[in-house]
């Protein structure tokens, strides 16, 4: 007798690679979805789900179903994944620096110089009196340290 | 490199760089080996300064996932300049 293919095994491991892959490229542009990755998290919830009931089928009845060895695979390799994902976002991305010393509210910003884009000298000083190219009187100075491109 | 990001972003205000990690320090914002390579790195934060030079908004995330979203920091800048 002839075993169907297993399908919600093959669908649960292609939304938990959705749910993984599509943090940075898409949910990361958003506020909402970037500060709690909880559409990713719904994604892989949603196919380890699938791969379980896909599993449990393959071992109940695998007369019928097939994916006693691939479906166990592909679930331990998506527990894998998932749990890498939330380990980087919801630990790995917490463990910043404390910096106590920041500047406080209240205190004066330390200046600096630094070069610009065009290689140029800019010191925060000149940012608050002069402001940026545009020639508008500044209102004050937003100050931004990212890490990268990010 | 910044030049080309700061067009193809479309953005009007100067990209400056740290390179030697100087006002990073200076700010204590420096986060140790995070970086590629284990390179030194700026953990996340953001600043508004008045135009007396006085630090009036500090966002210091706890999650680098988690940024300062516009909205907030004009609803900041609009709280301390009525005073």
């Amino acid at each position: 007798m002839k075993r169907s293919w297993n399908k919600s095994i093959w669908a649960g491991f292609v939304l938990v690679l959705a749910g993984l892959v599509s943090y940075i490229p898409v949910f990361a542009l958003f506020p909402i979805t970037r500060d709690f990755p909880w559409v990713n998290l719904v994604l892989c919830a949603a196919g380890l789900a699938l791969l379980g009931s896909g599993l449990t089928r393959a071992f109940r009845t695998p007369q019928l179903y097939r994916g006693k060895v691939f479906g166990s695979v592909l679930t331990v390799l998506s527990m894998i994944g998932v749990g890498l994902f939330c380990w980087v976002l919801l630990y790995e991305a917490r463990q910043l620096p404390a910096s106590n010393a920041a500047p406080h509210l209240g205190q004066k910003a330390p200046d600096f110089t630094l070069p610009d884009q065009d290689g140029k000298a800019v010191a925060l000083g000149d940012l608050l009196t002069a402001g940026a190219a545009d020639g508008l009187k500044p209102g004050g100075v937003l100050l931004i340290f990212y890490r990268g491109y990010w | 490199m910044l030049k080309v990001h700061r067009a193809r972003q479309g953005l009007t205000f100067p990209l400056l760089s740290d390179v030697n990690t100087e006002v990073i320090r200076r700010y204590d914002l420096l986060h140790a080996g995070a970086g590629p390579g284990h390179t030194d790195i700026a953990r996340p934060g953001e600043f508004l300064i008045d135009r007396s030079g006085t630090v009036r908004w500090v966002n210091l995330t706890p999650s680098f996932i988690v940024r300062a979203r516009p909205e907030e920091v004009l609803h900041a800048y609009d709280s301390s300049a009525q005073h």
